[in-house]
């Protein structure tokens, strides 16, 4: 093996940073090292430790080494999750660039470059390109696109972590797939933060067998602190609800006692109520604090990360749109309003704080209800442990590839053999038999099975010349393009000020609900709706102190599996805490509760509860898997119910447990619970209870926007192609009844039994369930655990003022009860 | 199928609802029917959109099995005949009228409607730009060219109904929205969607399944 420590590139570069005052970590020598001697690989490091420059780093050493075998145009793209990201990677590439003394472009490519920059890209690319999947997959479906691409040394995908287990991770796959066959000698780099499956994480990359790959893993490690922040009294805090906006004075003093603070919520809504809140406890942090999420214009947010990275701001609020990113230097304090939901999430928060590297991380845990007091405990001990959630990889989505397949057509058009070799190689189409694929091609060009009743449909069609497959209508081009990406929200309005200038985005689903002369509360900012057109809201400003929060729909993410099973543990040791464990010590008086009037299901324990009120007979039962999960099991328990005897059910869930109401008593004692808990037949019978439920129609959602059979209407957009509207549902039913074997059909089921139903988290579920003591209790009143479950179904029916009398009312009768 | 009815009588008129998205007025031996939305599935499928044509088949054999269960002589239809360009599915549709030569078919213009009127009266078909009266009874395509002193029978909204039961149950149903001054057709076409909003709100709707017609 050469050393890169003998070439002289390597010298320019360390010459480069002694100057600075820095020198290379262990684990950017190792990336320069092995990209010098032509492997591909990932690099696992934690953030603040420079691991940009690692990858970028090794490619500018290579071309200093050897100019010559670099050509003029694209040699380095970098590809990351988030616009944001690139914004400040490139200003920080472009310094480096400079410093060194190389005359090398750095440019970002994504949906805000101007149509000028664009142009003057396209007639020569810069020698460093960053941009985001789905920018990618647009500039493939330009006109000659390849040339871009011919000249590639190197790409880079950045915060591989983020794209791997979703959709927008299979596009990257199919990005890589092409740029390999453009440029045959390309090096492949995936950068990562630390996740619990890194050797498939770095399969899925870089699949290719003829390709040399290595691993490189800093060994550098981040301090995390973790306090929780407890009211005075238990009391305090509600026992259900998700805002845990009482608790706000509490992170008054610890805003005070740090220079800038990141305050995570985990919804968009419940970031604008905090960031109300905040300020009307303290109205002297107006000027100070912001709120930053994904629905704010992204000028707003380019402005309020600026302010963040020069030390103006004391406090920010935001949702996961700040989880990634650049490092902000200022920040020493990091703030996590209710439950992260996951080990891992938790840790990439807190890193967050103490950027540079050997600073400790401090984070503090605000519960936001009395039971999110066993997650911290759960949390603590899981990062203690070092347990890191995997991302699994999402495999044979055919509405990612039927997108990229009509990308490639609308572009320069492909060769069907080719690219079935191509898309074979593919982690995600690895299984994909020849009949999908000639499936796929039949739907590209014919629409379905049966040729008759898809006249007209020319989508895609072989050119006779050159036998490619290829899209000759422009109209057809242009929907395809605006409907590129896998990420897929709700219509989402514009909102602007009457008088100019643009605020964000809420959900149509929510406006509909208003009418002009209406207040609501977005960028933390009381607006008056004046009128609303072309998908756009006119707003004026508002005098008012309050309004409504828009809700974002979707946001809310499930427990992790790892982080349940710490759950589960802490719950049932939870009568009897360890000293050290102030949380739970806190929670006693609920838990004692709990236990009075239920029970506590210990670890080798399955608690069910039969409680009886007006709305009618419910059954809760608690596996504390995640409220995915929790929703298939519910309607498979429905399910089996309803073969005993006739039974209409409605079902309620968070991450805890669930919930069966029924207007008719449920046949639930002591020897059926048995057969309706048993892991016999268990695949089957969800089958059944899938085929009921409407789970595979919500998941057809999105693969019906991906593979464009829904067009989405964009923000602000005039033309929002109105005679193209119908909702996916509508496409669901419709093909169900006339195109039963098609494929994006299947793979709505497909996608419900893999990732919502999670197969073996399920199965393993059961199989616990079965070796458990069952443990039957019919309670009076709703108790401290189903109490969240029946609040939160109610959630979606009821305004905020009501929910919080009802809340009180219920409590109350709880309450009483009690005391008799 | 199985076409179930129900009688209402308004402003001492009898009009037959029924289960399959039509209205029957015997007196006049008219089938009143509203938003068929004929070349929808087609203009999906020149746009790049995959919708399989057999939806417009299971539309026009419940029309053909709706003629033949009442002998109809007149189709009206209120607005929304065709969703946009002429394409493969306004030729089916001509074939369908030629088989069924003995019927006429009128049509009120709705918002989809954009041809010329040359273009219906070459299919055979007359056309009133905002309304048809016929005796105390005003069709139209949707609300503005309605009379104050008559009833009107509309289309356009699309209208659906959600069923509520105790547990939250909820589910969603195509419907025939009556007031004292109006009549709202739901949508003929399956590939439409539904709209729960009501236009007045002490309308009574008439839900319907495959099997069953019932007042709500």
């Amino acid at each position: 093996m050469k050393n890169v420590q003998d070439s002289p590139g390597y010298q320019i570069i360390v010459d480069w940073m002694h100057e600075k005052g820095q020198k290379p970590f262990d684990f950017q020598l190792q990336t320069w090292n092995q990209y010098h001697n032509g492997y591909s690989g990932m690099v696992v490091a934690p953030t603040g430790f420079g691991k940009t420059f690692s990858v970028f780093l090794a490619v500018v050493i290579d071309y200093l080494n050897q100019p010559e075998v670099y050509k003029k145009g694209m040699k380095l793209l970098w590809v990351s999750p988030l616009r944001s990201l690139a914004k400040d990677l490139a200003k920080a590439m472009t310094i480096a660039v400079e410093e060194i003394g190389l005359d090398w472009e750095v440019e970002v490519r994504n949906g805000d470059t101007p149509q000028k920059d664009r142009r003057r890209q396209e007639r020569l690319m810069p020698d460093v390109l960053l941009t985001t999947p789905e920018t990618l997959h647009i500039l493939f479906t330009q006109k000659n696109n390849s040339r871009f691409f011919k000249t590639l040394n190197c790409i880079a995908i950045d915060e591989w972590h983020e794209l791997l287990g979703s959709k927008r991770g299979v596009l990257t796959e199919l990005a890589v797939s092409r740029l390999l066959t453009l440029s045959p000698r390309l090096q492949i780099y995936g950068i990562t933060a630390t996740i619990g499956n890194l050797d498939e994480a770095q399969k899925v990359l870089i699949p290719y067998e003829h390709i040399k790959t290595k691993r490189i893993v800093a060994k550098e490690k981040k301090k995390i602190e973790i306090v929780t922040v407890l009211p005075d009294e238990i009391e305090v805090l509600p026992w259900a609800g998700h805002m845990g906006v009482k608790m706000a004075a509490k992170i008054i003093p610890i805003i005070y006692e740090n220079n800038t603070t990141l305050i995570f919520t985990n919804t968009r809504n419940q970031s604008e109520i905090w960031y109300q809140q905040i300020l009307k406890i303290e109205p002297d942090l107006a000027g100070q604090i912001a709120i930053h999420h994904g629905s704010i214009d992204a000028e707003l947010r380019n402005w309020i990360e600026d302010a963040i990275s020069d030390g103006l701001l004391r406090a920010v609020v935001c949702t996961s749109s700040l989880d990634l990113g650049v490092d902000f230097k200022p920040v020493d304090c990091v703030i996590q309003i209710g439950s992260p939901k996951g080990i891992a999430r938790f840790m990439q928060r807190a890193g967050r704080s103490g950027h540079s590297p050997y600073e400790t991380s401090k984070i503090y845990f605000v519960p936001t209800h009395s039971l999110e007091l066993i997650e911290a405990a759960a949390l603590k001990q899981a990062v203690k442990d070092k347990r890191i959630e995997a991302r699994e990889p999402m495999v044979l989505t055919f509405d990612v590839l039927i997108q990229y397949m009509v990308s490639l057509a609308v572009g320069e058009g492909f060769n069907e053999t080719e690219l079935f070799t191509a898309i074979q190689k593919v982690h995600a189409f690895h299984y994909m038999t020849e009949e999908d694929w000639h499936w796929a091609l039949h739907f590209i060009t014919e629409g379905g099975n049966t040729l008759k009743s898809y006249e007209e449909y020319h989508k895609v069609i072989i050119d006779d010349e050159d036998g490619l497959y290829k899209v000759k209508s422009r109209r057809i081009a242009m929907l395809h393009r605006m409907n590129i990406g896998a990420i897929v929200s709700d219509a989402m309005l514009k909102v602007k000020f009457f008088s100019g200038g643009y605020i964000g985005m809420v959900e149509e689903y929510f406006i509909s609900k208003l009418k002009p002369n209406d207040h609501f509360i977005l960028a933390g900012r009381v607006l008056e709706i004046v009128t609303i057109k072309d998908m756009t809201v006119l707003v004026k400003r508002s005098k008012r102190k309050s309004a409504i929060t828009p809700s974002w729909l979707g946001g809310r993410l499930p427990l992790s599996s790892y982080l349940s099973h710490y759950l589960r543990e802490k719950l049932s040791e939870s009568l009897h805490p360890k000293t050290t464990e102030k949380e739970l010590k806190f929670l006693y008086p609920l838990i004692s509760q709990q236990e009075k009037h239920s029970h506590i299901p210990k670890k080798d324990e399955f608690l069910i509860e039969l409680i009886e009120t007006k709305d009618g007979h419910h059954v809760f039962m608690y596996p504390f898997e995640g409220r995915l999960v929790h929703e298939v099991m519910a309607a498979l328990i429905a399910y089996r119910l309803s073969l005993i005897k006739p039974l209409t059910f409605t079902i309620a869930m968070n991450d805890y447990g669930f919930e069966l109401l029924s207007d008719q008593s449920i046949p639930i004692d002591e020897h059926s619970i048995k057969t309706i808990l048993s892991k016999e037949n268990l695949m089957e019978d969800v089958i059944g209870s899938i085929n009921a439920s409407e789970m595979a129609s919500r998941k057809f959602r999105d693969i019906a926007v991906i593979s464009g059979l829904v067009v989405q209407s964009q923000p602000g957009n005039r033309k929002n192609n109105k005679s193209l509207q119908s909702s996916s549902g509508l496409i669901f039913r419709v093909l169900e009844d006339y195109e039963p074997q098609n494929l994006l059909l299947r793979q709505a089921y497909t996608e419900v039994f893999n990732q919502q139903l999670e197969e073996v988290r399920l199965k393993e579920a059961f199989e616990r369930i079965s070796k458990s003591k069952l443990i039957l209790k019919f309670a009076k009143s709703f108790t401290p655990l189903s109490f969240p479950i029946k609040v939160d179904s109610l959630r979606q029916s009821l305004t905020s003022e009501d929910l919080d009398a009802r809340i009180r009312r219920i409590r109350d009768d709880v309450m009483k009860e009690i005391q008799i | 199928m199985t076409i179930i009815t129900k009688d209402i009588t308004v402003r001492h008129t009898i009009f037959t609802l029924t289960n399959q998205r039509a209205l029957y007025w015997k007196e006049h031996e008219t089938l009143v029917v509203s938003d068929l939305h004929i070349g929808k599935t087609a203009h999906f499928r020149k746009a790049g959109i995959a919708i399989p044509s057999a939806v417009l088949d299971s539309d026009l054999h419940r029309l053909q099995t709706l003629i033949d269960h009442f002998v109809v002589r007149h189709i009206l239809i209120v607005g929304d005949l065709f969703h946009a360009e002429n394409n493969t599915d306004i030729d089916q549709f001509q074939r369908f009228m030629q088989a069924n030569s003995s019927v006429s078919f009128e049509l009120i213009k709705g918002n989809h409607d954009r041809f010329k009127d040359a273009f219906y009266q070459t299919m055979n078909i007359a056309v009133f730009k905002t309304h048809k009266d016929i005796d105390e009874v005003r069709f139209v395509h949707d609300e503005q060219h309605c009379d104050a002193d008559m009833f009107c029978i509309s289309g356009h909204t699309h209208p659906g109904v959600t069923i509520k039961g105790r547990g939250k149950v909820f589910i969603k149903l195509p419907c025939f929205e009556v007031s004292e001054q109006r009549l709202i057709l739901p949508a003929f076409s399956e590939f439409t969607g539904l709209n729960t909003k009501r236009t007045v709100d002490y309308a009574v709707c008439y839900g319907f399944t495959a099997k069953s017609l019932f007042a709500l």
